[in-house]
């Protein structure tokens, strides 16, 4: 099966090396670069999963998470922050926030898309998230 | 009336005698007479056998005896006895006849009929021309009113003179306190000028006496006592109200410099008169007003300190990461696009190719763990480094590190030998902490020793920890580096370190890692090239309960 995946970042450099990693493994992936697009691709595609920056120009990644939990078609659909803020307080944050997951970077391009793939079949099991011990 | 007109009379008189009467005598016994008469002076006149020849009329008055019954009696007979005197026996019998004269000889006696007198007696002894016989002339002052009112004055006088014995040792006492209390104390009069003044007085505010004692106070010490907040005190105060404690007084002395001062004064109203004193005690604070202000400067300054460190702190670790974030960033293109074209994910490269990009991700991951290491020195440090507390198997971990570090030993041909005595207890630590301190030891090992060298890693049990010590035979350290590796970022500048990866930070987060479980790490090293032991313990139960 492909999986339809939505990638946020700002940074063209990480986008670019996220979404050869996803395709390369056979993902379907949609691209953002910054939260409001993220926003209406995952309001108007049929998505499995976002991979999601924090830091994003506009708003918050976990602000935008929170925004698209009012969507009842993406109250559930699993959120995987990849984010360079990878200190505990940084993860504060996303308190509160279900189906979440956490990936620090830089990412390990050879593990990367199993990881997500991971997220989105640990999703399917429970409906809730474990954010990662750091 | 003095003595000298009672004598002159009396000397010309020519007393009559009991047994002749001549009519020159008649006359001049007359004449004598009315002198007698007229002196206001009681008189008296005896004959050489003490019986009275005549007497004044203010005798009858001023003793009230019957002129009957006196004249011709013996003197001592008169009144009814009542003149029967002992001191006027010892004048008439036994001074007299060896004195002729005698004055104001005190006599003093209760008569029955006009009560206690006190008399003043001037006795002259006259020996008339004719014949042997003699006269006395007696004169009797009644001193009795005069000597009471003397008697009063000199009990008033003495009353007063005790009064005054009294003051002065109120005086005295009240000075003797002034001198004892420490506190300088200055009694100003309602004038404002100065009483007295205590002797710590002018030993703290170095004034002369002389030039105090009556001085106005605003006057003292050349004017230097004019002190607006002593004048509001003194003149507007303390009318109103006449106690004032703890005025605090502060001024600049030309001679001893500035002083703060408290004042306690006390306006005392005298029982006499409408005069009033005022106590004024001078409390020296400076110094202890000083230290308070030192110390509350101090206070606010540890406290402006501590505000100021707090920032620093969160500004510290919020720079920290800011950093973090900001590096990582570009590390993830760096070493995840050069990790692609390793991987030849999107096409093989030639072996040139291959081998400078393998460098790139190389040097890439040193940067990512350099970052790592700094966060985590920062953290240990600021007391957020976190222990995940496990029980950990001790034997399989240190076999596990052995292997990771298997490829580049090999690579070294160096021999390690590992040792792991048998009783080695499992330990409650943070596995992966202990495999970071057990990586970072064996990889500096591997790092400083030449090719063909020895590594020995061993463990045992300890007491209560288990004892770790990695042994190798490589560069060492030299006594003047050995506490500079504890400090980050010094690396042993030798052949081997330039062809070595390192950041310096290895050895001294281990050490914190290893305190942080409540160990201990330390380094031996005979110097250069004598090579380093390394060995550290762990306790068995983890003291630290997993914080820092």
């Amino acid at each position: 099966m492909k999986m339809r995946v939505l990638v946020v970042d700002d940074n063209i450099n990480n986008r670019i090396l996220e979404t050869d990693m996803l395709q390369v493994a056979g993902f379907t992936v949609f691209e953002a670069e910054n939260a409001s697009q993220g926003i209406t691709i995952a309001k108007n595609e049929q998505l499995d999963i976002i991979v999601m920056d924090v830091r994003l120009p506009d708003m918050r990644g976990t602000e935008a998470a929170k925004i698209l939990r009012q969507d009842i078609r993406l109250q559930n659909i699993p959120i995987i922050f990849v984010t360079a803020s990878v200190m505990k307080e940084d993860k504060k944050e996303m308190l509160g926030i279900s189906n979440i997951g956490f990936i620090g970077k830089p990412i390990n391009t050879r593990t990367f898309a199993l990881e997500i793939e991971r997220y989105w079949e640990n999703a399917h099991n429970s409906s809730v998230f474990q954010t990662e011990e750091e | 009336m003095n003595k000298d007109t009672i004598h002159e009379p009396a000397e010309h008189a020519r007393p009559p005698t009991r047994a002749t009467k001549t009519k020159a005598v008649t006359k001049s016994q007359e004449y004598a007479e009315s002198i007698i008469n007229t002196i206001r002076e009681p008189l008296i006149v005896l004959d050489q056998d003490l019986r009275v020849v005549t007497v004044s009329r203010s005798f009858y008055e001023v003793f009230q005896v019957n002129p009957e019954e006196t004249v011709g009696e013996l003197i001592y007979n008169l009144g009814n006895k009542q003149w029967d005197i002992p001191k006027l026996r010892e004048l008439l019998e036994t001074i007299l006849p060896e004195k002729t004269t005698l004055d104001d000889y005190e006599v003093e006696h209760d008569f029955a009929n006009i009560g206690r007198r006190i008399m003043l007696l001037s006795a002259r002894q006259i020996q008339l021309s004719l014949g042997k016989e003699r006269i006395i002339l007696l004169v009797i002052k009644d001193v009795t009113d005069r000597r009471d009112a003397e008697n009063g004055l000199e009990k008033a006088r003495k009353e007063l003179a005790d009064t005054k014995i009294h003051e002065d040792e109120a005086y005295e006492y009240s000075q003797s306190i002034i001198n004892t209390v420490r506190e300088p104390l200055i009694v100003l009069n309602q004038d404002l000028r100065v009483v007295t003044a205590s002797r710590s007085f002018y030993e703290v505010f170095q004034v002369n006496p002389k030039e105090t004692v009556g001085e106005l106070i605003y006057d003292l010490g050349n004017k230097q006592w004019d002190i607006p907040q002593l004048r509001e005190l003194l003149e507007t105060i303390l009318p109103q109200k006449a106690t004032f404690d703890n005025y605090e007084v502060e001024h600049d002395f030309t001679t001893i410099g500035r002083r703060i001062m408290l004042l306690n004064a006390r306006q005392i109203h005298r029982v006499l008169g409408k005069e009033h004193i005022i106590l004024l005690a001078i409390e020296d604070v400076t110094e202890r007003v000083d230290t308070e202000t030192g110390l509350e400067k101090a206070h606010n300054e540890l406290k402006t300190l501590s505000v100021e460190l707090k920032r620093a702190a969160l500004a510290k670790s919020e720079f920290l990461a800011n950093m973090s974030h900001e590096l990582r960033t570009p590390l993830n293109s760096i070493i995840g696009f050069s990790e692609v074209l390793y991987d030849e994910t999107f096409g093989p490269l030639n072996p040139k190719q291959k081998s400078y990009i393998n460098n790139v991700l190389t040097s890439g991951k040193h940067l990512l763990l350099l970052i790592n290491q700094i966060l985590d020195m920062a953290k240990v440090e600021s007391g957020k480094m976190h222990l995940v507390l496990s029980q950990v198997s001790t034997k399989s971990l240190l076999y596990e590190i052995a292997m990771l570090v298997e490829d580049i030993v090999s690579k070294k041909k160096i021999h390690m030998s590992l040792e792991i005595d048998d009783d080695l207890p499992n330990i409650e630590a943070d596995e992966l902490k202990l495999k970071e301190i057990l990586y970072n030891l064996l990889s500096n090992a591997v790092k400083f020793t030449p090719e063909c060298g020895e590594i020995d890693f061993s463990a045992k049990k300890s007491g209560s920890s288990i004892e770790i010590t990695i042994h190798d035979t490589g560069i060492g350290i030299a006594l003047e580096n050995m506490d500079k590796i504890f400090e980050g970022f010094f690396r042993v500048d030798t052949p081997y370190s330039r062809i070595t990866e390192g950041t310096g930070l290895g050895l001294p987060l281990s050490r914190k890692l290893v305190e942080l479980h409540g160990g201990e790490l330390t380094v031996q090293s005979s110097g250069l090239n004598q090579g380093t032991t390394v060995r550290f313990t762990l306790p068995v139960h983890a003291s630290g309960g997993g914080q820092t």
